[in-house]
């Protein structure tokens, strides 16, 4: 795929164990995803699934291997270039939300734009409007519902316009009807944005909603 | 969204910590800046209170003693000198003005010195009212002699005597002018009279000299000086008091020709050259009449003395900005572990480890800032207090509002402070692994 957004090619990431022997969690011989791609990764629990997303992000290097985003192999970038590539390139979206508590809903999107070097404060108001909480700007994620949250969350990953936005299971701390809820808000804006969605998840019906699945043991 | 606001939201989040940190800088800097703002002041008030005393003359005993109640219109007078020896210095060609003084009253605690009509001219003191007294030193000769006459008639009645009958003496009118600062306390007015009391302190017993009131002929422009707080009376006058009568031996047989009637507390002299002042000074100590000192080096042995104390003070209040700097450190250093997860999420969102470490010392830095913005000003604040315990003490107070360029580098050291003990927390954060602290810890 010549305009891949993502691309991956043999990449290889393991740990040492306490026994002094590696243990490979990641093994990716290729993979690509377009512009405007939505996926689901599925794997089981400890299948290695946030290792991928955040050797994606660029937060862990592989062993191995090239992960270019963009066009960019960012395993090549110095770690200052690579963090700032990620906050402009990259939007990630956590199961656990990852909000700081002590800033309002505006100021966490905010902060999202604040290392791109970029953006205004009005995108993030536009966009924390976008998901349903235009009368929640200056509240502070423990006055939100964990669906609010979670949408802060999206927002925030979607402030720089990213062209790739991850997302490691979004829905896992929702219930039924605040998961779907969230997923279609997230799959939405995303079709909107034209940027590509990788999401991993265990959860059946969240894969439901996705023409393309991919099992993490496929890659290797 | 700036580094700044990070900054602050952090510090927010621990606003106790934050709070009790920056107190402690606060104090270390209040204390600091007072100390540094009341050495300083008070060296000021007292070197300028010495210029133009070239040299003072007075009894034997302290020379420090000699000059703050010469000069600073402080302490007690260590004695008197024989008027004789005031004239010897005036016929000295090395003496350009001998300027002399008696003390020994006060009004309403402000000390009522006597002198010449020379005292302003020879010191510079401007008048900013009315006229200076008269009082030249043959008539201070004369009351020298009227005093004494007056002595012997008391001593003969005493005796059951017929006393001699004093001769028809000229006398000046009882007259004052007063400084700046007594004129504002106490409400005198020129044309306004004053009744002295006996002592140089205020004391509830004292006798007051009600026969004798002075005249106010002038107020003094401020000086910023000693003079501010004193009555200047013409010194004859001062001799016209009942019980300030000049050197009297008691022995009837020296009372007709004693030929030294007259004494004085002090004199303070004014040199033709410089040149002159180390052999007189020695010509004068040799001798056993007199004392002679220097002012200046007067008050910087003084200053040198109460240097060592506030060297002691000042390590102190060094010793409590290490140990704020130590809290501040080890404060943020403890705070890390609940605060990994959000350097964790930061770093997720883009920023650089550099960033992360100066959010981190920015925020040490913060708290001192803030801490010794707050002390500076704590620090005025004690100033302003203590100068109602200085001015009882030395007469002087000290602008509390005045900056020293002290302050500046008390800030400065304080922000280092803060840059120094936000490393190694910084560092820990720094050092954060984001992927292993991103999930939420239970």
């Amino acid at each position: 795929m010549d305009n891949a957004v993502l691309s991956l090619r043999d990449v290889r990431k393991s740990y040492r164990e306490a026994d002094g022997n590696r243990l490979d969690v990641i093994q990716v011989k290729q993979f690509e995803l377009g512009a405007g791609d939505q996926i689901a990764l599925v794997g089981s629990s400890g299948s290695g699934k946030s290792t991928l997303l955040n050797l994606i992000a660029g937060i862990l290097l592989p062993d191995t291997g090239a992960v270019c985003v963009n066009g960019t192999d960012i395993t090549q970038l110095p770690e200052a270039r690579r963090d700032r590539f990620r906050a402009g390139n990259i939007g990630y979206v956590f199961q656990s939300f990852n909000l700081l508590q002590g800033f309002t809903a505006l100021e966490n999107v905010q902060l999202g734009q604040m290392f791109s070097g970029g953006g205004n404060g009005e995108r993030g108001a536009q966009l924390l409007e976008a998901v349903g909480l235009k009368n929640r700007l200056h509240h502070k994620p423990r006055a939100l519902s964990v669906g609010e949250q979670q949408r802060v969350a999206i927002a925030r990953a979607l402030v720089n316009a990213p062209a790739l936005v991850l997302a490691d299971e979004p829905t896992g701390s929702l219930d039924e009807t605040n998961g779907t809820a969230v997923l279609e808000l997230l799959r939405q804006v995303c079709t909107d944005g034209w940027h590509t969605l990788l999401m991993v998840t265990h959860d059946q019906a969240v894969m439901r909603h996705f023409e393309r699945v991919v099992k993490l043991e496929e890659l290797r | 969204m700036n580094i700044f606001k990070i900054v602050k939201k952090n510090m927010q989040q621990r606003a106790l910590a934050t709070t009790l940190t920056g107190i402690s800088v606060a104090l270390a800097v209040a204390l600091t800046v007072a100390i540094v703002h009341i050495k300083r002041g008070m060296q000021q008030r007292f070197e300028q209170s010495t210029l133009g005393y070239e040299m003072v003359v007075g009894a034997k005993g302290s020379p420090l003693q000699l000059v703050l109640n010469t000069v600073f219109n402080l302490d007690i007078s260590p004695g008197n000198i024989p008027w004789s020896f005031v004239e010897k210095l005036q016929a000295d060609k090395r003496v350009k003005a001998a300027v002399p003084f008696s003390v020994g009253d006060n009004y309403h605690g402000f000390r009522i010195v006597g002198t010449t009509d020379a005292f302003g001219e020879t010191f510079g003191y401007r008048l900013a009212e009315g006229r200076w007294f008269n009082c030249s030193l043959d008539a201070l000769r004369d009351a020298f002699k009227e005093a004494l006459e007056h002595s012997h008639e008391r001593i003969a009645k005493e005796k059951g005597e017929e006393p001699a009958k004093p001769a028809a003496h000229h006398h000046n009118a009882a007259e004052a002018v007063i400084g700046a600062t007594v004129a504002r306390a106490t409400g005198l007015r020129v044309g306004q009279t004053f009744i002295a009391a006996h002592g140089v302190e205020v004391s509830p017993n004292a006798e007051e000299h009600t026969d004798n009131p002075w005249t106010v002929t002038g107020i003094l422009a401020p000086t910023g000086t000693a003079v501010d707080r004193g009555l200047y009376i013409n010194l004859d006058s001062f001799y016209h008091i009942e019980g300030h009568e000049v050197r009297d031996t008691g022995k009837p047989e020296e009372k007709d020709n004693d030929p030294d009637p007259g004494q004085v507390s002090a004199v303070a002299l004014k040199l033709r050259s410089p040149i002159h002042a180390f052999p007189l000074y020695w010509e004068i100590n040799d001798g056993e009449e007199a004392m002679a000192a220097f002012p200046a080096v007067e008050v910087r042995k003084l200053f040198a003395i109460v240097g060592n104390i506030d060297r002691i003070l000042l390590a102190q209040a060094i010793l409590i900005g290490l140990v704020a700097g130590v809290a501040i450190a080890v404060s943020i250093y403890n705070s890390m572990s609940e605060r990994r997860r959000e350097i964790a999420i930061l770093r997720a969102l883009g920023a650089r480890r550099g960033t992360i470490f100066a959010i981190v010392v920015w925020e040490a830095v913060a708290i001192c800032a803030v801490g010794a913005a707050v002390g500076v000003a704590g620090g005025h604040l004690v100033v302003a207090v203590a100068n109602v315990a200085l001015r009882q003490v030395s007469g002087f107070t000290v602008a509390p509002l005045a900056l020293e360029a002290a302050e500046l580098w008390v800030v400065a050291g304080s922000i280092a402070l803060g840059a120094l003990a936000g490393i190694g927390p910084a560092w820990r954060a720094y050092r954060t692994e984001v992927a292993e602290n991103l999930a939420p810890t239970s």
